[in-house]
């Protein structure tokens, strides 16, 4: 069957090699309070940066000292979620196909439930860190979803014979 | 829709796997069709109506919900 905007199989297992060790790795040192700030120090491009410390005049288009552990980790976690997310299955057909929008549908009422729930009970500057999981939550949605329900499927289907 | 493809299937002595194989979709899709919970695109109903030798709506009917 021909698919759009879907990349080969052999990219699922990329996906997962890169995702899982970044998800854990932030939610571990993020949990334990390390500061990501001073860690791996790089001068980096800004397009736009609003240091409360400096209050530099000039935001737009600097060159800053940060430490960007944490941009990585994201930047990883992203590529990790899309291709596992987004690599067709072994035998990706109009049926997964079916499931993968359904699931796809799912995860995103899910997503934008729990951020409307978070949004009103949520403040201060924990509210941050609420935008910051929500970076992730959908695609991870997604993939709990779509492959509980492929598992089910095999599940059910291997039962049959 | 309900369809007859366990009976088809049965009557040509196939397995869902060998089937799955033969018109190129997951065995799940088989499965999900003989279930009644998936009801299959032209392209597939069309390759399963050659496949069987019959027409499509030998295989495939309407029924009373659709």
């Amino acid at each position: 069957m021909k698919t759009h905007f879907l990349f080969p199989n052999k990219y699922k297992k990329f996906g997962w090699i890169l995702f899982v060790p970044s998800l854990l790795a932030g939610l571990i040192l993020f949990i334990s309070g390390f500061d990501f700030g001073d860690f791996l120090k790089l001068k980096v491009f800004a397009f736009y940066n609003d240091n409360y410390i400096f209050l530099s005049e000039n935001k737009f288009f600097t060159i800053i000292e940060n430490g960007v552990l944490d941009e990585i980790l994201i930047v990883l976690i992203i590529v990790g979620a899309i291709l596992i997310s987004f690599s067709k299955t072994k035998n990706e057909d109009e049926f997964i196909s079916k499931i993968r929008y359904e699931s796809l549908v799912w995860a995103t009422y899910l997503n934008f439930i729990l951020m409307i729930i978070a949004t009103l009970v949520i403040y201060g500057f924990e509210y941050f860190n609420v935008l910051l999981a929500n970076v992730f939550a959908m695609l991870l949605f997604f993939i709990i979803r779509f492959h509980f329900m492929i598992y089910k499927l095999n599940k059910s289907s291997n039962d049959e014979e | 829709m309900k369809n007859n493809l366990k009976v088809l299937r049965a009557i040509k002595n196939i397995s869902q796997e060998d089937l799955a194989k033969e018109i190129q979709v997951s065995r799940q899709t088989i499965n999900a069709m003989e279930k009644g919970k998936y009801a299959p695109s032209t392209i597939l109903a069309l390759k399963l109506a050659r496949f069987f030798e019959k027409t499509v709506d030998e295989i495939f009917t309407l029924d009373e919900t659709d």
